[in-house]
């Protein structure tokens, strides 16, 4: 979807603001919401229907809110929506016991176990499938022009761009449908795409920008 | 079970956006009650995470990873081809590092790491981003302005290197192999792992030295 989180290439969002306090959080409720994170997410939720629910919130809300306050806000909607806990839940923040169960506590976890555990979410998306790649390295590709209401990882700024078969990383989770709930492969490459291709008015430099990018998302570049 | 409803969860954005408090600590308060009074969570594995994220995940394990490919030679043809296992080997693979992929800067090559559609990091070995990757100015220039924002961090790029950006927009993540720096043959892996600071590995630093603070 065309939205706000889309921001390759937009230009008005000034300097890096690069000075910033040393540390992995500014704030103690960035801490808590990261371990709240860590610890639990929506049962059966994929990262992709996640990242979805993350481009949905409201436009001036993803700008202008701070970073992990967007992923608590994500956190409400995904649980909301699969039924753990409800809106007036949230809003009173006071649990209903009549309306859910609750659940038995999971044991707490000390440090040296939850760095176990970390090793454990080292999750892989790429499976074997039977189709062989359309693409091979070297060749040269054009995506898709068009994009659509739902979740995507084809940005705007990489539309109807020429680029080039870089590598094949195998067949991954297709996020466009496995945002939907459903779970497909399909061969991923890493495209390169010339800077003068993607922003010709820039104009002159040989940089270059790569993206992996799935088989749907790209054609044979006709001659 | 979700419903994949963008419809409905676009609804409940804008009822969070009239009825949540407007200070984000009291959301993030107000979500970890909920689940702790569900039985979802318990609140000293929070504390656990967050230790964890302070104290052990972090650059540093990437810096020693970077130390070990410039001492080792065959470590480094590994962390090349098959980082996750090589990054393994020192204990450091885990959360959103199955398919890291390490890319190298040479004389004539400078890398640059961005996710311009979310904030995709490889946590397990860089530990939680710093907020100006996850913040809208650099995911909006990196692609399109490198070099102008390599020059606010200080680091300008040669107009004979090729500059690469690497926009994280599946489920690799990318770790940038910075150059040994000059004057540093004698020093141990600790001393290296001590030069290579945490933006060298994301790209908006590039020339370290022997004297470089690194990360304590």
């Amino acid at each position: 979807m065309d939205g706000i989180h889309d921001l390759g290439g937009k230009p008005g969002y000034g300097s890096i603001k690069i000075d910033e306090p040393e540390g992995p959080f500014h704030h103690a409720w960035e801490a808590r919401e990261w371990g709240i994170s860590r610890c639990a997410r929506t049962p059966d939720i994929s990262i992709d229907w996640w990242r979805h629910c993350r481009e949905l919130i409201m436009p001036e809300d993803y700008l202008e809110r701070p970073y992990f306050d967007s992923w608590a806000q994500t956190d409400f909607a995904t649980y909301i929506d699969a039924g753990v806990m409800s809106l007036d839940e949230v809003v009173s923040g006071i649990t209903d016991p009549d309306q859910y169960d609750k659940e038995i506590p999971p044991l707490p976890l000390n440090k040296t176990q939850v760095i176990l555990e970390d090793r454990k979410s080292a999750f892989r998306f790429d499976a074997e499938i039977d189709t062989n790649p359309i693409f091979s390295i070297g060749q040269e590709v054009i995506t898709d022009r068009q994009g659509h209401d739902g979740h995507t990882r084809l940005p705007q700024y990489a539309r109807g761009k020429r680029g080039i078969v870089h590598a094949h990383h195998g067949a991954h989770v297709f996020p466009d449908l496995s945002a939907r709930g459903e779970e497909t492969h399909q061969h991923l490459y890493s495209i390169v795409f010339e800077a003068n291709e993607l922003w010709p008015e820039d104009g002159g430099t040989n940089d270059k920008v790569y993206l992996d990018l799935w088989e749907n998302y790209l054609s044979e570049q006709s001659i | 079970m979700p419903e994949y409803d963008a419809k409905k969860v676009t609804e409940i954005h804008q009822h969070l956006h009239s009825h949540l408090p407007s200070d984000s600590a009291l959301r993030v308060k107000a979500l970890e009650s909920l689940l702790v009074d569900k039985g979802l969570i318990d609140p000293r594995t929070i504390d656990a995470w967050v230790e964890a994220y302070t104290e052990e995940i972090g650059p540093k394990r990437g810096a020693h990873v970077i130390a070990r490919a410039w001492s080792d030679p065959n470590y480094k043809q590994w962390l090349m081809k098959d980082a996750p296992a090589a990054i393994d080997k020192l204990g450091y693979l885990g959360n959103a590092t199955a398919h890291l992929k390490v890319v190298e800067n040479t004389d004539s090559i400078h890398n640059l790491v961005v996710c311009t559609l979310c904030s995709c990091y490889p946590f397990s070995i860089l530990g939680v981003a710093p907020a100006w990757y996850k913040a809208a100015a650099y995911r909006s220039r990196a692609v399109r302005d490198p070099r102008g924002v390599l020059a606010e961090f200080g680091v300008v790029i040669d107009d004979k290197i090729e500059v690469r950006v690497w926009d994280s927009t599946a489920e690799l993540r990318y770790l940038v192999l910075p150059q040994r720096p000059a004057g540093s043959d004698d020093l141990s892996e600790g001393e290296l792992a001590g030069l290579v600071t945490r933006n060298s590995m994301i790209g908006t630093d590039r020339d370290l030295t022997a004297k470089t603070g690194g990360i304590s």
